[in-house]
C-alpha cells in the first residue's frame, strides 16, 4: 500500500513534466502565429493553479521554477520575471491549502482569477517599471480572460482523465500521516 | 503521530518560506540581470535554444506537415472558386509579364550604360523555419542555420519575394529571425516613386505603421516600400511592401512577403560587420562622414562606400535582443 501511494507521487510528477514539455512543444509548433491574432489561454499556467490547488504535495517547487523558467527561456521572455510572480502565487495557495481545501469550486475559481490577474497587473507593472515595451493592456488582458474561462475545463479534465481531486478527509500519505 | 507531524511543520514552515524568498530573489536577479546586460543572457539563452529546439524537429516536422495537410484538403472544397480566381488571375498577369519583359530590356539597356555594378557580396544562405516564437507578444521564427553556416547578427532575410526581418541571436546551428511585425522591429525604408523616407516600425500587428515620414502628402496608398539602406543596417533597395491607409488613418504597409507560411528564408550574406574591439566604448561616426546620399537608385546605393563603424554599432545592438535603446550608442560586448 505504501509503495504504490509513494510511487503515484512520482507518476503524478512525471505526467506533469510530460504535460508541460508537450504544451511547450505544440507552443514552439511553426504553425504561424500571424501578428494581431488574439492570444489564446496560457494552459500551463492554468494546469499549476490547478494541480497546486489540489495536491500541492505533487508540484515541489522546483519543478515549478524548472518549467517555467525553461518557458521564459524558450518563448523570448525576460528570464526569471514572471517565474519569479508564479512561485509567488503558487507559494501563496500552497500556504492557504487548509483554506481552499474547504471551498467550494465556485470560490477557488474567483481566487485563481484573481490571482491570474493580480499576477498580469504586477508583471506588467515591472515592465513599466524597467520601461520595457509591452503588448496593449486589452490585448494582454484578451490571455487571461481566455485563461480564467479555460480553468475549470483544466481542473476537469485533470479530475476526470488524471483523477485528480483534493484529498478527502482522513486520506493518509505514503507515510501514514493525515494529508 | 498527529504531534510530531505538528512539531515538523513548525520547525519547516520557516525554512520554507526562506527557501522560497531565495528562489523568488534568485530570479528577480536573473530578470535584473537580463535588463543591465542583456547580452550576455541573450546568448545564453540562444545557446539553450540551440540545444533544444534541434532535437525537437523529428517530433515537429510530423504534426506540422499534418496540419498543412489538413489546410491543403480543406482548400479542395473550393477548388472551383480557385480555379475560377486563378484564371482571372492568369489574364492578368500575362499582361503584367509583357510590361516586366519590356521594362527588364529597358533596365538593361539603362544599366549598361550607365555602367552600374552590382553588389557582387549579395549571395544568401537559405534555411528552413523551425519554430516560431510561441508567443502572441512576440513575432520571431527560428531557422535552421547558424553561426556554422556564417550567419551573424544583423543580416537582412527575406523570403522569395520580400523582407521578412532581420537577423538577432545567433546559436551555433539555429538563428532567430527577428519579424518586421514585431514591437523590437524599426527599419529604414523609402517609399517609391515619392523618395520619401520613413521608419518602419513593428507593432505586432500585421500592417505595421510607417513613422517620421518626411511629407506625408506625398505618399499615397499602393506606392512601393523598399528599404533605404540608412545607417547600413540593411542593404539598400530590398522590397519590404505596399502602403495602405489603416483604419485608423495611419500610413501602414503591407507585407510583400508571405507572413502566413514562412517555411524557407534565405538569409543575406549583405555586409562586412565591422567588430567592436575596444570594449565599453563609443561606437560614433568616422570622422569624414559623406553627405547622405538622397537618390534612391537601389544600384547606386548598394555600390556605396565600405561599412564603416557605424554599421557595426547598429548590428550589435540589434543583436542584443529585445531590449534596444539608441542605435549609435552602445556599451560594447566582449564578442
Amino acid at each position: 500500500m505504501g509503495d504504490v501511494w509513494r510511487s503515484a507521487h512520482w507518476v503524478y510528477r512525471a505526467l506533469f513534466l510530460a504535460i508541460a514539455f508537450l504544451l511547450l512543444f505544440l507552443r514552439l509548433l511553426p504553425l504561424g502565429q500571424s501578428a494581431g491574432a488574439f492570444p489564446g489561454p496560457d494552459l500551463l499556467l492554468c494546469l499549476i493553479m490547478a494541480w497546486v490547488v489540489r495536491r500541492p504535495d505533487y508540484l515541489p517547487l522546483s519543478m515549478i521554477v524548472l518549467v517555467m523558467l525553461m518557458e521564459d527561456l524558450l518563448l523570448m521572455r525576460p528570464p526569471g520575471l514572471w517565474t519569479a510572480l508564479v512561485v509567488l502565487a503558487t507559494e501563496f495557495l500552497r500556504s492557504r491549502v487548509a483554506l481552499t481545501r474547504e471551498l467550494n469550486f465556485l470560490v477557488e475559481w474567483v481566487l485563481v482569477s484573481a490571482l491570474m490577474l493580480g499576477i498580469l497587473l504586477a508583471y506588467r507593472v515591472i515592465f513599466a517599471a524597467a520601461f520595457l515595451p509591452q503588448p496593449a493592456f486589452g490585448f494582454a488582458v484578451v490571455q487571461v480572460l481566455w485563461s480564467i474561462l479555460v480553468y475549470p475545463v483544466v481542473v476537469g479534465l485533470s479530475a476526470m482523465v488524471l483523477d485528480l481531486r483534493k484529498p478527502a478527509t482522513g486520506e493518509v500519505d505514503s507515510f501514514g500521516r493525515r494529508l | 503521530m498527529a504531534k510530531t507531524r505538528i512539531g515538523q511543520e513548525e520547525f519547516a514552515r520557516p525554512l520554507r518560506r526562506l527557501v522560497v524568498g531565495l528562489v523568488v530573489l534568485f530570479l528577480l536577479a536573473l530578470f535584473l540581470l537580463w535588463r543591465i546586460d542583456s547580452p550576455r543572457v541573450e546568448r545564453f539563452r540562444a545557446a539553450l535554444v540551440d540545444a533544444v529546439v534541434p532535437n525537437m524537429e523529428w517530433a515537429s516536422l510530423p504534426v506540422t506537415q499534418a496540419t498543412a495537410m489538413i489546410d491543403d484538403f480543406q482548400s479542395y472544397t473550393r477548388i472551383y472558386e480557385q480555379n475560377q480566381e486563378l484564371k482571372r488571375e492568369l489574364q492578368q498577369m500575362k499582361a503584367w509579364k509583357e510590361a516586366a519583359l519590356q521594362l527588364e530590356q529597358k533596365n538593361a539597356r539603362l544599366l549598361d550604360l550607365n555602367k552600374v555594378r552590382l553588389d557582387p557580396k549579395f549571395t544568401y544562405v537559405t534555411g528552413v523555419v523551425l519554430a516560431d516564437s510561441g508567443s502572441p507578444f512576440r513575432q520571431s521564427v527560428l531557422l535552421n542555420v547558424g553561426a556554422r553556416d556564417g550567419i551573424r547578427d544583423g543580416w537582412a532575410t527575406m523570403d522569395g519575394i520580400g523582407l521578412v526581418g532581420r537577423i538577432s541571436g545567433v546559436g551555433d546551428q539555429t538563428a532567430r529571425v527577428i519579424l518586421l511585425t514585431d514591437s523590437n522591429s524599426r527599419i529604414p525604408v523609402t517609399v517609391q516613386p515619392s523618395g520619401q523616407k520613413a521608419l518602419l516600425s513593428g507593432d505586432n500587428s500585421p500592417l505595421p505603421p510607417l513613422e517620421f515620414i518626411e511629407d506625408a502628402d506625398e505618399v499615397r496608398p499602393g506606392d512601393r516600400v523598399v528599404t533605404s539602406g540608412d545607417g547600413g543596417v540593411f542593404p539598400a533597395g530590398l522590397l519590404v511592401g505596399q502602403v495602405a491607409l489603416g483604419t485608423d488613418k495611419r500610413l501602414r504597409v503591407v507585407m510583400a512577403a508571405d507572413y502566413q507560411r514562412l517555411e524557407f528564408l534565405r538569409v543575406l550574406r549583405s555586409h562586412d560587420l565591422a567588430p567592436i574591439t575596444d570594449p565599453g566604448s563609443l561606437v560614433a561616426p568616422p570622422v569624414a562622414v559623406a553627405p547622405p546620399d538622397t537618390s534612391t537608385d537601389a544600384a547606386e546605393s548598394a555600390a556605396a562606400a565600405p561599412p564603416t563603424a557605424t554599421e557595426g554599432g547598429n548590428v550589435e545592438a540589434a543583436g542584443s535582443g529585445t531590449a534596444e535603446g539608441a542605435a549609435t550608442v552602445v556599451v560594447g560586448t566582449d564578442g
